[in-house]
């Protein structure tokens, strides 16, 4: 491992908790976690199949999220089931943001970052191919893999847009709004080390002022008793606390607690000299030794 | 180009493949150039839409029906459908073609493997061409 890439994370020696056991999980690469398309196979026929082929699972609680311990291939995808659609592979820190959403059947859901598709068909799934969902994404070279994956889940209810999220009217109103917001991905360091790229303050402030414009809009189009989860895969409190309390004493929101079924941390007291002692407890972080996982940050807003 | 609304697709697989209306009922079909997309949820106006749901049809020259959306309502089939046995079943996801007479009109059916619609095959009298798509082939490395 790259001594010189960790030490980048060293920045966050104050705010992340048992900081030299974070520091070591991101040493060890990233375990594949799947989750069953309950729309084409129960988990449990599924899980069977894979087994007798050789898979070996962990399964997290009474989550439809199992942790790939063994397998006899390279890649949990290169199966016949996965061909068929009857499961994606998807970090269980990944799912976190959709289980706060808590959609409904019925619902009008708007995905503002959709591709590849994780999060978007996932919702689907709970959704039940009812309701309606807007997957949007800005980058059009991404909408392939996004519509691929639909497709392959066998999700019907998709609508796919190529817009900017940032400014795009959709001429409609959402009762849920999903912001996973492009960020620095620092959370997803373990899964691709090699690929990463070690940020500047002033990169991490450019993202975070796209992130505050994408949580504008999507106060814009939220019907008054609907949702806004706002995610990211990184660390820093710029591109996390810092956007929700923008939307807090800005935009007149306020964060919403949640009970989610992953063991996660609270937000960070302060950083940078900006507090957030008001919003702190009441955001998400999930670290990657909690749970072997990748990082993500999760906040949960209604309009006041 | 924008879509519109074509709800008389859904006959094709009405009586093409004899899946029932009830089924079939529940989507409705968006064509725009030569595709046609089946989508189930509620449908709302948004602008610049660049897919409507999963795409169903292609209508250039013959009307051939997609394998995702046949793997979706595959499984109600009563008609054109012909099921492989597992080995067989995998040579097709591979891409191959599965020689032999089967009890189907000649053209595209559905084909299956213990219930489970794998896709859409072209039935020539002589045997099924496989009509997978590259991305969703199966591997020879792949269980």
């Amino acid at each position: 491992m790259d001594e010189k890439k960790l030490s980048y994370f060293e920045q966050y020696r104050d705010i992340i908790p048992q900081f030299d056991k974070f520091l070591e999980s991101l040493k060890t690469p990233q375990p594949y976690w799947i989750r069953v398309n309950t729309l084409k196979i129960s988990e449990e026929a599924l899980i069977n199949r894979l087994q007798r082929k050789g898979f070996v699972f962990e399964i997290f609680g009474e989550l439809n999220a199992y942790r790939v311990v063994d397998m006899p291939v390279k890649h949990p995808g290169s199966t016949l089931e996965h061909s068929l659609g009857y499961y994606y592979v998807q970090d269980l820190a990944s799912m976190v943001p959709v289980l706060a959403l808590q959609s409904k059947k019925g619902d009008r859901v708007l995905d503002m970052c959709a591709a590849p598709g994780s999060k978007t068909t996932m919702i689907a799934e709970i959704m039940g191919n009812k309701g309606c969902i807007i997957a949007n994404d800005a980058n059009y070279r991404r909408l392939k893999s996004l519509a691929g994956n639909i497709e392959r889940l066998g999700i019907t209810n998709v609508i796919i847009t190529n817009r900017d999220a940032r400014n795009a009217d959709f001429g409609v109103l959402f009762d849920r709004i999903l912001i996973d917001a492009p960020c620095s991905g620092e959370g997803v360091f373990r899964k691709n080390p090699w690929g990463f790229r070690q940020i500047t303050e002033r990169e991490h402030r450019f993202l975070a002022s796209n992130q505050k414009k994408m949580m504008k809009n999507a106060v814009r189009h939220l019907k008054d008793n609907g949702r806004i989860v706002y995610s990211t895969c990184t660390f820093s409190p710029t591109e996390n606390e810092s956007v929700v309390k923008y939307a807090v004493e800005k935009l007149n929101m306020r964060v919403v607690d949640v009970d989610v079924p992953v063991p996660h941390c609270e937000g960070v007291e302060s950083w940078r000299s900006e507090d957030f002692s008001e919003i702190r407890r009441h955001v998400m972080r999930i670290y990657p030794h909690i749970v072997d996982t990748g990082g993500m940050f999760i906040a949960v807003l209604e309009k006041r | 180009m924008q879509f519109s609304r074509k709800d008389e697709f859904r006959e094709y697989f009405v009586n093409k493949f004899g899946i029932p209306h009830e089924v079939m009922e529940n989507y409705t079909f968006w064509q725009r150039g030569k595709k046609v997309w089946a989508f189930c949820g509620i449908p709302c106006t948004v602008e610049d839409v660049e897919i409507l749901g999963i795409r169903a049809l292609k209508i250039s020259g013959d009307v051939k029906p997609s394998t995702v959306f046949l793997r979706v309502v595959g499984k109600y089939a009563t008609r054109n459908v012909i099921d492989l046995n597992e080995t067989d079943a995998m040579e097709f996801m591979k891409g191959k073609t599965i020689f032999g007479n089967f009890d189907a009109e000649r053209g595209y059916v559905i084909v299956r493997c213990n219930k489970e619609a794998l896709g859409c095959g072209f039935y020539t009298g002589e045997g099924i061409v496989s009509q997978i798509p590259k991305e969703y082939r199966i591997q020879d490395s792949w269980v």
